[in-house]
């Protein structure tokens, strides 16, 4: 028997803000946080939409001014989620209660799992001064780009700085992993960490996805594969052409329910499972008939044990390519049939996150249970008719139960399914 | 709790700098054969550091006939193909349109994979004079190869490998620096426990041997300069250490259950008993003098393998040949070991063959298999001062004959994550 496993800790930031609560009302009233491009100048550029950060100053993401040279922008918004959601956990203060010896245990016991988008094309524009200066002489590189490249530009860069330095900042020294799995990468951290706790390898976890897709050269090169929408994502729309890069990162705190009570701790759902899978089709392409995603779910129903009918709510990945949703809702009936519960996407309101696009959909989704409500999808406004039926609404639905499915989908043909419950 | 599932590796595969096979790399390790040299497959004569650890003569095509595959597959992506090839050859059982979906997919990779080249031709359109001009990645001229950017996605490797195998089931990319290779092995020891997969090939591959990974090591001044002598650059633990040398390739092993590996006659390796995975939270690229953190992993992973240390003889060590990493795993061993330390055999096989980054976990697991069936502890090569910090017996001069009950492969990466795994000689399992 596997043991209950409680999420006590929410945070995120996107273009939709810096408070889960804020971002949640935007959601249920139709807000979305998609404008236009301001991290460069778009006025030439054929697409000019994207969910981004905007307003907010470094030191309201991370206090310490010092790190601030030392991690990068994507860093920055993985250590502010995981702040909020290790900040409402309450997991610090009760350490602090502990015996000195019993604290020792409990950091050595608490994990940290990362999910990192990994890379993006601006890191290695520190390099471009110095490949200038060398005019193609190899060795002429060699010896000038100490003069103009960062020392630091590794350290940087890594892709599993917020998994560091949220173990730094918290001193959580157990089980972690940093997953750069593309889309999958926050979702799966969330999995891993649960999967964790379940085999007792930890005793509670920091989940955090943390992504900065919008960058000019991903946009050019997303824009050219056709995978861009022109103005925002409508999701499962007969008119819609594409999806839309948000930034921003989510992070939850993970725990055993005994020890959660136990403590007194607010719980804001339970995690049931998930499913994990590729379709084995290369980096683009995906199966029209949804396979893999019909396999993750399966698994991740099989893995906590409940059937389709208790399913009450999908928050699909919905990411508004015409290939995706359009084999997402192939899976969807294949898995549900006629019996499909009421399903919803949110990348309209924030845009698309990348590796912090499923572990995002996650904390909403936990929102969705404890509101009762499934909300609209706002952009959508006449069914493809080819994804019929599909139990999709502009308008608020009503959960079915107090179960949430959330999918996922990335690069490499990878589909993850996780499901959640609301906590009584 | 439950029995858990004992898991067998039936099947290893490495691409190394000092062999393009298995074999041959283990091979070279036992005799101590140095990997190292000049860097050759591009002109590093100006760089502070020219020296490093390629592969050298290696030809994706002999190994993979699909040149339409191979236009999909970077540097390291080849290394990866190749190593994953043999270990499936060698266990002689690979994914089928039957079971694809039982086979698992567990990789650490590179955080880098673009190709210099490529970077060159998009810095002379969008940066002509250095700085980059958004507007200019609008050109005719500029290069936006749609093949270049699947290459180049973080889980591009991920992507070809299971595509080209046919690997259907859970698939995983972690990155945690140095470390990486280790925790996929961990994930997948995990997965497979779980029940996620009947199979899993898991492995690691990287190549930060090109102009920028170079320029980045160099500028955190982790590597050796003996740019005269690169065979003796790295030499671990000795008291005369002045960093790692850089090196690149793959390793894959074939990891399945161990009653189903039996029932149809594989031969089997090693159990793969034990995984322990801890944080450091030191310092980004230090780890703490005292060995804290490592010290948790290795014990974790003592008891994930139900083992006490006096069953351990044989440890290959993280051993980077930097002055504070090398103290800091002695620390660890000699807190974890105990009264047990001068029993267990010691060597850092990044003596011969560099630093794989990224694939260094898991081509290091390979060799810990290997060195339990053959009864063979490899050489730490160049040891030749001994650093009284570093107080545990290394294997000295020669590689050492000797059974091994079980052995440790320790992973200790940039960013502080820990990952130690066990692995267990067939006849000690009961």
């Amino acid at each position: 028997m596997n043991p209950q496993i409680v999420f006590t800790g929410l945070g995120v930031v996107c273009g939709a803000g810096l408070k889960v609560d804020g971002i949640w009302d935007a959601i249920r009233h139709g807000q979305s946080s998609i404008k236009e491009i301001t991290s460069w100048d778009v006025s030439r550029w054929p697409l000019k939409m994207a969910a981004e950060v905007t307003g907010v100053d470094n030191r309201t993401l991370v206090e310490d001014r010092k790190l601030h040279k030392m991690i990068s922008r994507t860093d920055l918004f993985g250590l502010y989620a995981a702040n909020c959601a290790v900040q409402q956990s309450g997991l610090l203060g009760h350490r602090e209660s502990l015996d000195p010896a019993a604290a020792v245990q409990f950091s050595d016991r608490s994990g940290i799992y990362a999910g990192s988008g990994a890379a993006n094309y601006g890191c290695n524009y520190d390099f471009y001064p110095a490949l200038a200066a060398a005019d193609g002489d190899l060795n002429k590189f060699g010896g000038q780009f100490s003069e103009s490249v960062n020392p630091m530009w590794l350290l940087r860069n890594l892709p599993n700085n917020v998994l560091c330095h949220v173990g730094i900042r918290y001193n959580f020294k157990g089980a972690n992993a940093c997953v750069t799995n593309h889309c999958a990468g926050g979702i799966l951290a969330l999995a891993e960490a649960a999967a964790t706790l379940r085999a007792n390898e930890a005793d509670r976890a920091i989940a955090v996805g943390h992504d900065t897709p919008c960058e000019p050269e991903s946009v050019l090169h997303f824009m050219r594969l056709g995978l861009m929408a022109a103005e925002t994502v409508r999701p499962f729309d007969q008119r819609r052409d594409g999806t839309i890069f948000g930034e921003g990162a989510a992070s939850v705190v993970l725990e055993k329910a005994a020890d959660a009570q136990a403590r007194g701790a607010a719980i804001f759902g339970e995690f049931l499972g998930s499913g994990c899978v590729t379709e084995a089709t290369g980096v683009l392409r995906l199966r029209p008939d949804g396979d893999g995603l019909s396999r993750a779910i399966e698994l991740a129903l099989a893995d906590a044990g409940i059937t389709p009918a208790q399913v009450g709510l999908v928050v699909a990945h919905a990411n508004g390519t015409p290939a995706s949703d359009a084999s997402e809702a192939n899976a969807l009936r294949h898995v549900f049939g006629e019996a499909m519960p009421p399903v919803t996407g949110f990348k309209w309101a924030y845009g698309h996150l990348i590796a912090a696009s499923g572990i995002v959909d996650v904390v909403f989704a936990l929102l969705a249970l404890r509101d009762k409500i499934v909300p609209g999808i706002p952009t959508l406004q006449t069914l493809d008719p080819a994804l019929a039926p599909l139990t999709v609404s502009s308008a608020p639905q009503t959960p079915r139960s107090d179960i949430a499915l959330v999918l996922c989908r990335g690069f490499g043909g990878l589909n993850v399914a996780v499901l959640v419950r609301a906590h009584p | 709790m439950n029995q858990r599932k004992r898991i067998a590796i039936t099947g290893v595969g490495m691409v190394t700098p000092a062999g393009n096979d298995a074999p041959t790399t283990w091979a070279n390790l036992q005799a101590g054969r140095s990997g190292l040299g000049t860097i050759r497959h591009f002109d590093a004569s100006g760089f502070p550091v020219r020296i490093g650890a390629e592969i050298k003569n290696f030809d994706a095509a002999a190994v993979i006939n699909n040149p339409k595959l191979l236009k999909h597959a970077t540097r390291p992506h080849r290394f990866a193909l190749a190593a994953a090839e043999e270990a499936l050859t060698d266990a002689g059982i690979r994914p089928t349109a039957n079971d694809g979906h039982r086979w698992g997919f567990c990789v650490g990779a590179g955080m880098m994979a673009m190709d210099f080249s490529e970077l060159q031709a998009a810095q002379k359109v969008s940066a002509p004079d250095g700085e980059f001009h958004a507007d200019k990645l609008l050109s005719d001229d500029f290069p936006a190869d749609p093949v270049a950017f699947s290459r180049n996605q973080t889980n591009s490797g991920l992507a070809l490998l299971t595509r080209h195998f046919g690997i259907r089931g859970y698939a995983t990319a972690v990155h945690t620096a140095c470390a990486s290779g280790g925790q996929a092995l961990g994930t997948a020891l995990k997965v497979l426990r779980r029940g996620q997969a009947d199979y899993v090939l898991a492995g690691g591959f990287d190549s930060m041997l090109n102009p920028t990974g170079l320029s980045a090591f160099c500028l955190l001044g982790a590597l050796s300069t003996d740019n005269d002598a690169p065979e003796q650059a790295s030499r671990p633990f000795d008291a005369t250490r002045n960093g790692f040398v850089l090196g690149e390739g793959a390793g894959f092993l074939v990891l399945e259950n161990w009653e189903a590996a039996r029932a149809r006659g594989a031969k089997i390796y090693a159990e793969f008993a034990g995984d322990g995975n801890s944080l450091s939270c030191y310092r980004i690229t230090d780890s703490p003098p005292n060995g804290d953190g490592p010290i948790q992993a290795m014990r974790q992973a003592l008891a994930d393998a139900g083992m006490t240390p006096d069953l351990l003889d044989y440890v290959n060590a993280h051993g980077t040949s930097t002055m504070m990493n090398d103290r800091s795993e002695c620390a660890a061993l000699r807190a974890v070991l105990g009264d047990h330390v001068g029993h267990v055999a010691v060597s850092s096989t990044k003596s011969c063959m560099g630093h794989l980054i990224s694939a260094a976990g898991a081509v290091e697991a390979a060799v810990c298999a290997l060195a339990i069936r053959d009864g063979i502890a490899p050489v730490n090569a160049n040891y030749h001062t001994p650093d009284p910090d570093c107080n545990v017996n290394i294997v000295r001069g020669q590689s050492k004959r000797m059974r091994i009950r079980a052995a440790l492969s320790n992973s200790l990466g940039f960013g502080g994550s820990n990952s130690c795994l066990i692995f267990r000689n067939p006849e000690e399992v009961q």
